[in-house]
């Protein structure tokens, strides 16, 4: 199994969440978050402002399902066509277990 | 070591905390308010329609699941305790119906004492 976090802007938060369920992933879960990219985040004139709101997405899936899940994200969390700075990034760690609670059984 | 991540219901988080506690494993992060929406696709209030004998609720639903809010924990744990840890915390949460939110366990290669610098299990204990 593994984990995919993605980090993505706030606005795009509802169109990823509905390719997510129209793909088929509909467990998801939702985490406000702040941070700065490689930009060092956003300039203007004297000020920079280095904690720029974002939305951090966690799924959990199959390893088989992994590059459809990351590319269902990447084309509907993108900015136009070539996408913007800003936009976010997935990140993929593996996962061990995965227990649900109210069956107390170990299974996705 | 291993890094568990849970996410449980609102009003479990004392018990979770007092569980876990109880069983030696003070040290957890909170996360605080984060919000999902799992397998199911039911609405709350279309059950309680249906229930009440008003077919008519089911036209109220939307084409997806509404968003949730959850309560998740992080801890870190070493090897040998990552069972006790799972276990502590299936109890606390468990209220036998769909909602009572998942449990991850990840590896963990490495965690660091910050003010001493040591590595390793020695941290954790």
């Amino acid at each position: 199994m593994l984990m995919i976090r993605a980090i993505i802007r706030p606005e795009k938060t509802a169109k990823v969440m509905k390719a997510l369920f129209e793909a088929g992933y509909v467990a998801v879960t939702r985490i406000p978050v702040v941070g700065r990219g490689k930009q060092r985040g956003l300039k203007v004139g004297d000020i920079t402002y280095d904690e720029l709101p974002k939305e951090m997405l966690m799924i959990v899936v199959k390893d088989e399902d992994k590059d459809f899940a990351v590319t269902t994200i990447i084309e509907s969390a993108r900015t136009g066509e070539k996408g913007a700075f800003g936009d976010g990034k997935i990140f993929i760690v593996p996962v061990d277990e995965a227990y649900t609670i109210s069956r107390a059984t170990k299974e996705l | 070591m291993n890094l568990i991540i849970a996410i449980i219901r609102i009003d479990k988080m004392n018990d979770t905390k007092q569980a876990l506690s109880d069983v030696d494993l003070p040290s957890f992060m909170a996360i605080g308010n984060v919000f999902g929406r799992g397998k199911g696709t039911y609405d709350a209030k279309v059950l309680k329609g249906v229930s009440e004998d008003r077919p008519e609720a089911i036209s109220q639903l939307g084409p997806e699941p509404r968003l949730r809010p959850h309560r998740m924990i992080q801890l870190v744990v070493p090897k040998r305790k990552t069972e006790l840890a799972v276990n502590t915390i299936i109890e606390a949460n468990r209220t036998k119906t769909p909602g009572d939110g998942k449990i991850f366990v990840l590896p963990c290669i490495d965690a660091i004492r910050i003010r001493t610098g040591e590595q390793g299990d020695i941290v954790l204990d």
